[in-house]
């Protein structure tokens, strides 16, 4: 799974979005009221307009803070009456439909069949709930205004803040209530979708012991045990079948004790017991691995070039998504990991190693065969220079391979002259960090990999609280969703209020790459890339979009510069000054793309604490600014204009 | 005769702001509003300087045609609108201050009701934007419903209902917290005349019960029947202030009504009035109004179901 940015823990990562949080308040707060003022001024004149913002202050901060909870609980409770009888319903009927038909649509013969069921369950939810509230938020209130029934409302001792409130508690309590029936229908469903089951018979299970026959039986006469092995496949369900070994111990006074164990296929495997009886027949458990919440402890990333020097990335193989790097085999060339917090209480086994690497080709050779490659253990200490010996490996691509690491291994000094056996937290881990070195054995290929792609499994956490997360992370952006809605629905109307909204879920899910085009320009200007720490090479040539269409209209190339003419500086600083509102936009919105957790679960990773939290705060920073914007601009608003 | 328009001179000296005595409930002072399009630019100058004071425990009545500002100065008065310049005081508040809802009531020109709601859903509602306890909102729900007399239709979704009945429970609506202002707008309208009838008494009852009582109506009649005092607006100017009996009395024409006059006695009182250089300007017989013929017949087939109305 890709995770481009690192997750910090949460109170580390609390005090600088206060502080981004604060800032941006109190620019938002200076900006509303210059506009608030203008607007006034135009309105009544410059000294008026004074009175007016002051006057607006003056009572908007006490109807803020004296928010009654009667009255704003009546006003939720109309948004769900208004909800349920205007057929919010009909979105359940949807799901249903999607469900029940869309198990015919997925691939089960896929490798991960979980992994799809959890993507349509999740996706499908996120989608429907997301338009749901879009729709409620968006048309209620300027309904209201259209029909005029927000006369009888603002006349009564309603404030506007509990009118905003009030809805935005009302379509939230609608979308949760869906929200939880959707969750426990889709745990049912992948559940449900994933169960199945296989029939062995021993019949069809070949006996491959080694030296069976009369010298087992020798064995079991000298009054020790014998073991024998039957390998044999189980039938086919679920367009899969597992390889199937039973170990049949024939112990010294005369009875047999059965095990039998499946392999693992499309992620899962089966508990077998077998039953003895007249005759023996073996019972085959719900299949378990498919759905897991995977708890990685990820390290930090370093290369070393094909030379052997240290370089913060290794090579670039022409994908121009970055997000892996290369290094290249039989060569110097090296990736290493060094991880944090490596005890013997938290790994007392050993280190359970999961890699999912990529491989780059440069020549085919028998395409079909894996690459190899080593990883070892290295204690970080210089001083104390000692590392495992090379433990070689194939890459199983596209596909996460566990390797796990025991404690003792056999240890090598730097110049390679064996150590003996060492022990992982004795002589390899040096307080509390360990390095995880990596090369790749095959000359003219590559491996590539991220940090996020080696990682040690801590633990594994239950399914259902995974599931659980996942879908509270839906539920987060729902809140955020119809906060927007209800906000820009006090100054718009419904249709354009709902477009606002879904543009700045659209924005909200590009913001980097409205950061990158921004910084096209930004970047161009040494001010404002000390600013914003940008590299000069972020730039592009071309200009912002007003220099964009004069070069297109007047047939000019990006690379050439414009006459440095009043006019075309004048041009370049409009454009400067829009892409850092473009800039300042993207950073203000909700980063919805981080909010979207469903590859977690789909790819059985636990969504950590920390990030859920840090979603917690962003989505109360949402609400609470959301919601004060609301407030003033329907208390300015003239509802009966 | 003389023009109604030289009557009561009582009325506040315009463009004079002046201190609020306790019996004033709704003031304005100079109160103007522009309607201005997106761009800011004039398009309509609704009220111009009203100037106009509601007196607690009366029934002020304003009228004017169409676009002559009645509505607007309502909207003004509830905070649905702002001034373009000007004051608005109701309860010696601004207008804009949300607070002094609490002690008003509000019936719109049109019922704007939540019609997914039925009648006790509607008033429950609006119950519990006032500081009413679930008992007292109880109560008072069911004293309402029966008042309006929509007790066999409370628990109808309001889409289901008449224009009148959507007036009745809009009137309940205004009434939930019994207020101590009560602004009607076109309260008559869309009523049977048996509706009007009654909003007009419940009018004359809530006046006596010592609410006050703004109201804008296009019926002059009832206007004329329920009324106190009465302004006149046009083109949003204020055009005349007064006391309506004093208004409407033609001062210089005497009315005498009897009963059981011979034809003998009727020319010799015509005789008298010539005798004495009046002018007789007529004498008959006077007519029922259709609304009094009206009642009267319903209530006849209300005592005797099934019997024709008697010929008059």
């Amino acid at each position: 799974m890709v995770v481009e940015q690192e997750v910090l823990p949460f109170l580390a990562w609390l005090p600088n979005a206060l502080l981004i949080f604060a800032g941006i308040v109190v620019g938002m707060g200076l900006v509303g009221l210059f506009v608030g003022y203008l607007v006034a001024a135009v309105r009544h004149g410059p000294g008026e307009g004074f009175y007016v913002v002051a006057g607006v202050l003056n009572t908007g901060i006490p109807d803020l803070v004296m928010i009654s909870p009667r009255r704003t609980w009546a006003m939720a409770r109309l948004a769900i009456q208004e909800s349920l009888r205007n057929r919010v319903l009909v979105a359940f009927g949807v799901f249903a439909l999607i469900l029940l038909f869309g198990a015919w649509y997925i691939d089960i013969r896929n490798d991960d069949p979980a992994r799809l069921y959890l993507s349509v369950v999740l996706g499908w939810s996120n989608f429907l709930i997301l338009i749901l509230v879009l729709v409620l938020s968006a048309f209620s209130l300027p309904n209201d205004i259209k029909y005029r029934t927000i006369y009888t409302v603002v006349t009564k001792p309603v404030r506007a803040g509990e009118i905003v409130l009030g809805r935005i508690i009302g379509f939230s309590a609608i979308g949760t209530v869906l929200l939880a029936v959707m969750c426990l229908i889709s745990y049912v469903f992948v559940i449900r979708g994933l169960d199945h089951s296989h029939t062995i018979e021993l019949a069809d299970l070949a006996d491959v012991t080694s030296g069976t026959g009369a010298d087992s039986t020798a064995v079991v006469a000298a009054g020790q045990s014998a073991t024998r092995t039957l390998e044999g496949k189980s039938s086919f369900n679920a367009h899969h079948r597992h390889d199937v070994k039973v170990t049949i111990t024939e112990n010294a006074d005369g009875t047999k004790s059965y095990r039998a164990v499946a392999d693992t296929q499309m992620r899962h495997t089966h508990d077998i017991q077998v039953v003895e009886g007249d005759e023996v027949t073996f019972e085959i458990g719900p299949p378990h691995g498919a759905l897991q919440a995977r708890v990685p402890v990820y390290g930090k990333l370093r290369f070393l070039d094909r030379t052997g020097r240290p370089s913060d990335k290794g090579i670039n193989v022409g994908n121009e998504w970055g997000y892996r790097s290369y290094i290249e085999g039989d060569s110097q060339a090296r990736a290493i990991w060094t991880f944090n917090g490596i005890t013997e209480s938290r790994f007392a086994n050993g280190l359970p190693v999961e890699l999912t690497l990529r491989v780059f080709r440069t020549h085919k050779g028998r395409i079909e065969d894996k690459i190899s490659g080593e990883i070892w253990l290295k204690n970080p200490n210089p001083a104390k220079s000692v590392e495992t010996v090379r433990i070689p490996f194939v890459s199983a691509e596209f596909s996460t391979q566990q390797l796990p690491i025991p404690r003792k291994l056999e240890g090598v000094d730097a110049e390679g002259r064996p150590l003996g056996e060492i022990d992982l937290f004795a002589d390899l881990v040096d307080n509390g960090k360990v390095e995880i070195w990596m090369r790749c054995a095959e000359r003219g290929q590559y491996f590539g990999m991220a940090q996020a792609d080696v990682y040690l499994r801590a633990a594994d956490r239950p399914f259902f609280l995974n599931i659980a997360k996942g879908f509270t992370n839906i539920w987060l952006q729902m809140i955020i969703v119809t906060c927007m809605g209800v906000m820009f629905s006090t100054f718009l109307s419904g249709a354009v209020s709902m477009l606002a909204t879904m543009a700045s879920i659209v924005l909200g899910f590009f913001t980097q790459f409205v950061t990158e085009v921004a910084d096209y320009v930004i970047a161009r200007y040494p001010f404002f890339r000390r600013l914003f720490e940008l590299q000069e090479e972020q730039g592009a040539p071309g200009g912002g979009p007003i220099e964009s269409a004069v070069r297109l209209f007047t047939q000019q190339s990006i690379s050439t510069d414009l006459d440095p003419t009043p006019a075309n500086a004048v041009m370049q600083a409009v454009d400067l000054v829009l892409m850092l509102m473009m800039r300042l936009v993207a950073f203000m919105l909700p980063d919805f793309r981080s909010f979207s957790t469903v590859d977690y679960v789909a790819y059985g990773y636990n969504i950590s604490g920390d990030l859920l939290a840090q979603h917690c705060a962003a989505t109360l920073a949402f609400v609470l600014v959301l919601a004060v914007i609301g407030y003033f601009c329907l208390r300015t608003r003239e509802l009966a204009a | 005769m003389q023009s109604p328009a030289t009557a009561e001179a009582a009325a506040p000296a315009a463009g004079k702001p002046q201190q609020q005595t306790p019996d004033v409930v709704i003031e304005t002072r100079n109160l103007s509003k522009i309607y201005r399009d997106f761009w800011g630019r004039q398009k309509v100058r609704a009220l111009k300087a009203l100037d106009l004071e509601v007196r607690r425990g009366e029934i002020f009545g304003l009228l004017g045609p169409n676009g002559s500002g009645k509505s607007t100065t309502i909207k003004l008065l509830l905070g649905l609108l702002f001034p373009s310049s000007g004051r608005a005081l109701v309860f010696d508040r601004d207008a804009t201050d949300v607070s002094k809802n609490e002690r008003i009531g509000y019936l719109p020109e049109e019922s704007y009701l939540y019609k997914f709601l039925n009648a006790e859903e509607t008033l429950d509602f609006y119950g519990r934007l006032f500081d009413m306890s679930a008992a007292r909102r109880r109560e008072r729900i069911n004293e309402l419903i029966d008042m309006v007399g929509l007790q066999w239709a409370k628990r109808r979704q309001l889409k289901e209902y008449s224009k009148g009945m959507t007036r009745r429970i809009g009137l309940a609506q205004a009434l939930i917290n019994d207020p101590e202002l009560l602004m009607l707008d076109e309260p008559t309208t869309g009523l049977d005349p048996i509706g009007c009838r009654e909003m007009k008494d419940l009018i004359l009852k809530l006046r006596d019960e010592g609410k006050t009582i703004l109201m804008c109506s296009h019926q002059l009649a009832d206007v004329q029947d329920v009324c106190d005092r009465i302004a006149i607006l046009h083109q949003g100017e204020l055009k005349e202030l007064g006391r309506v009996d004093s208004l409407l009395k033609v001062q210089d024409v005497t009315q005498i009504r009897a009963q059981g006059l011979s034809k003998e006695a009727e020319a010799e009182i015509c005789a008298l009035i010539e005798r004495n250089g009046g002018k007789l300007l007529a004498m008959e017989n006077p007519t029922w109004t259709l609304e009094e013929l009206f009642l009267n017949i319903v209530r006849e087939s209300e005592a005797h179901p099934g019997r024709r109305a008697q010929e008059r």
